[in-house]
């Protein structure tokens, strides 16, 4: 039972990550139809810049996670601005700004191991190595600081859609570009925003992710994949769908490693498995937008 | 006449190269045969059919292992082995076909790319029947009538599944199957209008090129006659879809272009900066889908159009 437990923990804490990643796409994908592959190396930059800020320069978390994100947000609207925006104002079809950003990936993960090299780079936990017992769970105090983060942002992501007159204009845009766009809401701004908040979200994920794991240039594909398949199993529509596709997603993984009689490597193909499983039999995810019935 | 002109010269000079190379030259040219007859049956499957599958070196892989399994785990004689291996590739494609091309646009890219995904971690995990992350090998070098298919006699074998690839493609291209493609790919609604049977010739266009890329990979096989599964992973596929874009989508020449100068790129970069061309790569795609949508061939296309207006004044 207290195996089972701890279990819980880090699938809440992998569970947490994915969901970030698949928030970040959600936020893009919505208004602009976009499923921007570079939201990895978005979270891969987020954790370059915290080892930058965090270990190298010896910031506290505090301030070097706000920064680190609001770095990452900045390329992020800079990326809509250089290689979005001119597709979409010429009117190319929507696979040329997925193709351009897959491009993207490539350059932001070579330029990253040019800049911060090939070997893996390490952050210090916020709190220290300690074991933290909440109740009957137990695990890292680095976990329950991913829940906690993670909570927090997806609670604030929620209430900006639900709660704010942006969050309005943003699902304006996806039900339909051409009356927001005739109701005065300005689609290049929420493009931008769209952009610069998906890259903020992303660099939370690999922030938070950066001191359990190490940083490398070659992690940001991996969670990129595991984000979308959350996102797929949650459904595109609404936010709370890319939480709950998240822990879906770590759920299944962690029980197949731990409880499966199949070599663990194979454990390794479940997001895959999961993805092909959700696109072809319920494409809409578990959760349905709203307004499709 | 003009157009065998062309042809003569353009075999001619592929096998002047087969025969004329030597050593690490030739192991590049034999390389860099079998990535063209990987662009041009990819250029088909997402440039004219207009499905951006990412499991096309998947399917090269499935050859390549194939072949090897079939042959030399299995012991099947040679000839039932390639065609074991290139009649699996046939039927996984179109099991993988049926459901995935319902799907529309980039998340057929997803179901593939999972598909693909899957396979490595089948080559990776697959004990001694894949020899996991080491790969295969150390298996013999095939014969045929006598003569043993290494050094030149093996560039002309893969000139030859190169030149056939292209043929085929090229004369279903000009066929109503081509033109078939081209309307799904523009607009299927329109097209099923036109009476176009659109999932058929999606499902058809998909199993064909797959298969073709399964026919490369049992060539493959027989070049290094190593099989490592990191030649069949991810990047590779990257790889392929910015040859083709940058060369020019949905143009068979393009393709080839593509092929020839990002696999021939990293031979001049790699001196300058290392293993960072990739960079170089990014730019250049995103670069061409912003600037050149129609990549290099379109590029040409203009300039030389430009030209001949200048040259013949009315």
């Amino acid at each position: 039972m207290t195996d089972f437990l701890e279990l819980t923990v880090s699938i809440g804490e992998a569970g947490c990550i994915y969901g970030l990643v698949a928030l970040s796409y959600l936020l893009v994908l919505r208004p602009t139809g976009i499923i921007n592959f570079a939201s990895g190396e978005w979270a891969a930059l987020g954790a370059f810049v915290a080892v930058t800020l965090i270990s190298q320069e010896k910031l506290p978390w505090i301030i070097g996670l706000p920064l680190a994100a609001l770095a990452v947000g900045a390329v992020g609207w800079m990326t809509e601005r250089l290689t979005v925006r001119p597709l979409v104002d010429r009117g190319a079809p929507v696979l040329s700004p997925i193709l351009a950003l897959l491009g993207m990936l490539i350059f932001y993960r070579e330029m990253y191991s040019w800049m911060w090299g090939v070997d893996n780079l390490f952050v210090p936990m916020p709190f220290g190595f300690g074991r933290v017992e909440i109740g009957p769970f137990a695990g890292t105090s680095q976990s329950f600081f991913i829940m906690a983060v993670t909570v927090t942002v997806f609670v604030l992501t929620w209430f900006f859609f639900e709660k704010t007159i942006w969050g309005k204009a943003f699902e304006a845009v996806a039900l339909n570009r051409m009356a927001a766009a005739l109701m005065g809401i300005n689609l290049k701004l929420v493009a931008g925003l769209a952009f610069a908040g998906g890259a903020v979200i992303a660099a939370f994920a690999g922030i938070l992710q950066a001191p359990i794991t190490t940083v490398h240039f070659l992690m940001g594909l991996p969670l990129a994949i595991k984000g979308f398949t959350a996102l797929v199993i949650g459904g595109v529509g609404r936010v709370e769908g890319a939480l709950l596709g998240g822990l879906t997603l770590a759920l299944a993984e962690k029980l197949t490693i731990r409880y499966a009689p199949i070599p663990s490597g194979f454990a390794l193909g479940i997001p895959f498995l999961l993805l092909i499983l959700f696109l072809m039999i319920r494409p809409g995810g578990i959760l349905r937008a709203k307004g499709a019935d | 006449m003009r157009g065998f002109t062309i042809w003569g010269v353009f075999i001619g000079s592929l096998m002047a190269l087969a025969f004329g190379l030597e050593g690490y030259a030739a192991d590049l040219f034999r390389k860099l045969l079998l990535t063209a007859t990987l662009c041009v049956g990819f250029n088909f499957l997402f440039g004219i059919a207009g499905q951006i599958a990412f499991s096309h070196i998947a399917f090269y892989g499935i050859g390549a292992y194939g072949v090897v399994i079939l042959g030399f785990q299995l012991d099947f004689p040679l000839p039932l082995a390639i065609l074991g291996a290139v009649l699996t590739c046939g039927v996984i494609a179109l099991v993988v076909a049926i459901p995935s091309t319902r799907l529309e646009g980039f998340f057929l890219a997803l179901a593939t790319l999972a598909f693909a995904q899957l396979f490595s971690v089948v080559l990776l995990q697959g004990g001694e029947i894949t020899g996991g992350p080491q790969g295969l090998s150390g298996y013999p070098t095939p014969d045929l009538f006598g003569i043993k298919l290494e050094g030149r006699a093996y560039t002309v074998v893969i000139s030859i599944v190169f030149l056939s690839t292209l043929a085929i493609l090229l004369l279903i291209d000009r066929s109503w199957f081509g033109r078939a493609c081209r309307a799904v790919r523009d607009n299927s609604a329109t097209a099923a209008a036109m009476g176009v049977n659109v999932f058929r010739i999606k499902v058809a266009a998909f199993t064909l090129t797959s298969t073709l890329a399964g026919v490369a990979g049992v060539t493959y096989a027989f070049v290094d006659n190593y099989l490592s599964p990191i030649v069949f992973g991810l990047e590779p596929m990257f790889l392929l879809l910015f040859m083709i874009i940058i060369g020019g989508t949905g143009r068979h020449v393009g393709a080839i272009i593509g092929a020839i100068l990002l696999f021939l790129a990293p031979e001049v970069l790699e001196e300058w900066v290392g293993r960072h061309y990739l960079l170089f790569f990014g730019i250049l795609v995103v670069g061409t889908i912003l600037f050149q949508p129609n990549g290099l061939i379109g590029m040409w296309e203009t300039l030389w159009k430009r030209w001949n207006r200048r040259a013949i004044p009315r």
